[in-house]
């Protein structure tokens, strides 16, 4: 009996570790492909982290298995042995991890800094927003500067409004910047791994590079309500030639007089 | 000690019985009936089953044309799109193969897989379509009907795809708040400032329709997509078109039913209403007599006041879709400009318009009517908090425009609406006798209201600046 629990603690962390193996594969890790450079960074460094710790993993099931198995082939008269400890694995098990995770916060300072250290964003994102996405229960509220003009943190007359649908360019680095109305919230892009916490309060800059244009998901990811699961906005990616028609297309919607419209038709026709 | 042995095998044999049978039982959401038909009498809501005939009430007549949310009912009568068309039996060979007709404007459906017959010896028969020839329009059927259908009896294709997935969209997406019978009532709305709308009133805030008409589907499908900035409706823009129209119509739907029902109770409360019945067994008459009393009106003139319900509801609710409906401003908006906000703030304050009675002298919401206290129109009662009050009994904050939310849309079109057709449901009214130009005047100014530098500065002469800074740099 000793021996098949022993063995059934062994064969649960093969298992995950198989779990492990087959998951990048199938997408389970990550949707997809990471759809930005630094989505890829972002990716490289979760696999980095992964592997170390399946090593670690390994050692310690290994250790696990090991003490479980001879204690379950002991033969039933063998005495205890008392322990005081030692002293020389404790310095082991402390040193070691330390200097794996000193490791770990070295080698990835380069992507923490650039993805998040304003003073290191890319230099053409330092001109200036494109648009701010203020995150309110259950929705996001897009707001764009007027063609030409530059974002103001208060409210433009002429700003151009929108929910749950940012427009952005491909091809060059773009930032915005998230707010709450009401409470926390967080943008998260899966597709992007791209991820920032909407705080109450602050204005925060966020940025990324989109290569390709196309449709790209953004899910709410701290909860902030009964609303909180269902509430997504779709990115959408597009030239700079669309973009400004797209943008040309909301003016017109926004300054809808009832009449200007039908009578530019009419004069059209 | 496990659990399979000794004195613990007999509880667990019962424990787990007991989970077996009380498990998720089968749910069945209903439909409710407002206060005000609970509160007629119970002859008045339930009907009159005597010996030579059964007298529907309000109840039963309101079920055999809605239905339950389990067994929904489509009124044909309704301007709803329940999904499927409405056709005639040009003619029947057999119990198996029907010629259908549509109508000059009907469509013909491509495929066809069910038909519901609604008159005729086939009432109520529910046929399924074995093979469709379109060009011919024959429908062959996979079991025999019971009898020969007649040429002109009524069918309609389909089951009603629309409101069915409707209902499931409704449930998903909009029953938390709503409520399931459209109530405003569902189990977060509670929590939430403003309410949720009650769509039993048949009538909706924002819309770009006149202060007569409903609602159009234009205006329901855009505030499902945009939502309501500066409440909890939240922007649909990411389910599909389908899927909003399907919503649009379901929710037209439910609101179509609360007002059916409100508008048959009008007919029973003045006289059938327990308050009533109470008041008139104290003033001398009898209980008896007075159910026989509604007796007679429910054989006679309620079947009347049913079919004239159901036909104003189909008209009304028709017209709201019409170019006829919408507010169309005479003119295109007057340029925005220093002088035309300070037009509009002149109008804003005139004895006429009297917008600062509500909105306050700086349009901050805080008018003078805010802090009246005035009566139910329905109860002559007065209501418990101070304020305006809207349809739905709630307090009808005017709003604070100086923030910059536009519940009802910030186009320009959306604001004429507002001051032209007035909000429907609450207490701004509509200034549709005011010229059109005045009209643009004060959305200028509105539009300008959240960027004053200070309260009131666009009523100010303007300044002369001075001629040099009075710091220096």
């Amino acid at each position: 009996m000793k021996k098949f629990w022993a063995l059934f603690f062994l064969f649960w962390p093969l298992v995950a570790l198989y779990v492990c193996w087959i998951a990048r594969d199938r997408n389970w890790w990550f949707p997809g492909e990471a759809m930005t450079a630094m989505g890829e960074r972002i990716e490289g460094l979760f696999y980095l982290i992964l592997g170390i710790v399946t090593v670690v993993f390994i050692g310690t099931q290994i250790a696990l298995g090991y003490v479980l198995w001879k204690g379950a082939t002991n033969s039933p008269d063998r005495k205890a042995t008392f322990s005081h400890g030692s002293h020389s694995l404790e310095l082991i098990w402390t040193i070691v991890p330390a200097f794996v995770l000193l490791f770990i916060a070295l080698y990835q300072m380069d992507v923490w800094a650039e993805y998040r250290v304003q003073t290191f964003y890319p230099e053409e994102t330092k001109s200036g927003p494109v648009a701010e996405l203020m995150a309110r229960q259950f929705e996001w509220r897009v707001r764009y500067p007027a063609p030409g003009k530059q974002m103001t943190d208060e409210p433009s007359p002429d700003d151009l409004y929108w929910v749950n649908e940012m427009h952005v360019p491909t091809g060059r680095p773009v930032k915005f910047n998230l707010r709450t109305q009401d409470v926390q919230h967080a943008f998260f892009s899966p597709q992007l791994r791209l991820k920032q916490d909407a705080v109450a309060g602050l204005i925060i800059p966020v940025w990324f590079e989109i290569p390709e244009a196309g449709e790209y998901d953004i899910v709410c990811a701290e909860l902030c309500g009964w609303g909180h699961y269902k509430m997504r906005a779709k990115i959408v990616a597009e030239s700079e030639a669309s973009l400004k028609a797209y943008f040309e297309t909301l003016k017109q919607d926004q300054e809808e007089d009832g009449v200007s419209a039908e009578t530019a038709e009419a004069e059209a026709e | 000690m496990s659990l399979t042995s000794g004195p613990f095998r007999n509880l667990f044999a019962v424990a787990c019985l007991f989970i077996w049978q009380c498990g998720c039982s089968d749910f069945e959401s209903s439909f409710v009936y407002s206060d005000r038909t609970l509160s007629l009498i119970s002859e008045a809501q339930n009907g009159i089953r005597t010996k030579e005939a059964s007298l529907p009430g309000v109840k039963q007549s309101i079920d055999e044309r809605f239905g339950t949310p389990q067994n929904l009912k489509a009124w044909l009568k309704l301007p709803v799109d329940f999904g499927g068309s409405a056709a005639t039996v040009a003619s029947a060979a057999d119990a198996t193969s029907v010629v259908l007709g549509f109508g000059e404007e009907a469509v013909v459906p491509e495929k066809l897989e069910l038909i519901q017959f609604v008159s005729g010896d086939c009432a109520g028969q529910v046929a399924s379509v074995k093979s469709w020839d379109v060009a011919t329009a024959t429908a062959t059927l996979t079991s025999a009907l019971p009898s020969v259908p007649a040429a002109g009896d009524a069918i309609v294709t389909g089951s009603g795809e629309i409101l069915k997935s409707g209902r499931g969209l409704y449930q998903r997406h909009c029953s938390h708040c709503h409520g399931t019978s459209g109530d405003g009532n569902g189990p977060t709305a509670q929590y939430l400032y403003p309410r949720p709308r009650d769509y039993r009133h048949g009538i909706f805030k924002f819309t770009t329709t006149n202060d007569q008409s409903k609602a159009s589907r234009e205006d329901l499908k855009r505030l499902l997509k945009q939502g309501i900035p500066g409440t909890y409706m939240p922007s649909f823009l990411l389910l599909s078109d389908q899927d909003i129209h399907t919503l649009v119509e379901y929710v037209r739907f439910l609101a179509m039913r609360g007002e059916f029902e409100r508008r048959l109770v009008n007919e029973l409360s003045g006289d059938f209403s327990v308050k009533a019945v109470q008041g008139r067994v104290k003033s001398g008459e009898n209980r008896a007599d007075i159910v026989k009393e509604l007796g007679e009106f429910l054989k006679t003139d309620f079947p009347e006041a049913v079919t004239t319900t159901g036909d104003g509801l189909a008209e009304a609710w028709t017209a709201a879709d019409t170019e006829e409906a919408k507010v169309i401003p005479s003119i295109a908006r007057i340029p925005d400009s220093p002088e035309s906000r300070r037009k509009g703030r002149e109008l804003y304050l005139s004895k006429a318009l009297n917008c600062a009675d509500c909105h306050g002298i700086y349009g901050q919401g805080n008018g003078p009517q805010t802090t009246i206290y005035e009566k139910n129109p329905l109860t002559n009662e007065l209501y418990p908090e101070p304020g305006l009050h809207d349809v739905w009994d709630n307090v009808n904050q005017p709003r604070n425009l100086t923030y910059g939310i536009y519940r009802g849309g910030r186009r320009p079109l959306d604001l004429f609406s507002r001051i032209h057709a007035g909000i429907k449901g609450s207490r701004m009214p509509s200034f549709k006798n005011v010229p059109h130009e005045d009209i643009w005047h004060i959305v200028n100014y509105i539009l300008s209201l959240p960027f004053e530098v200070e309260p009131g500065a666009t009523g100010n002469a303007p300044q002369t600046p001075p001629a040099t800074a009075s710091v220096t740099q």
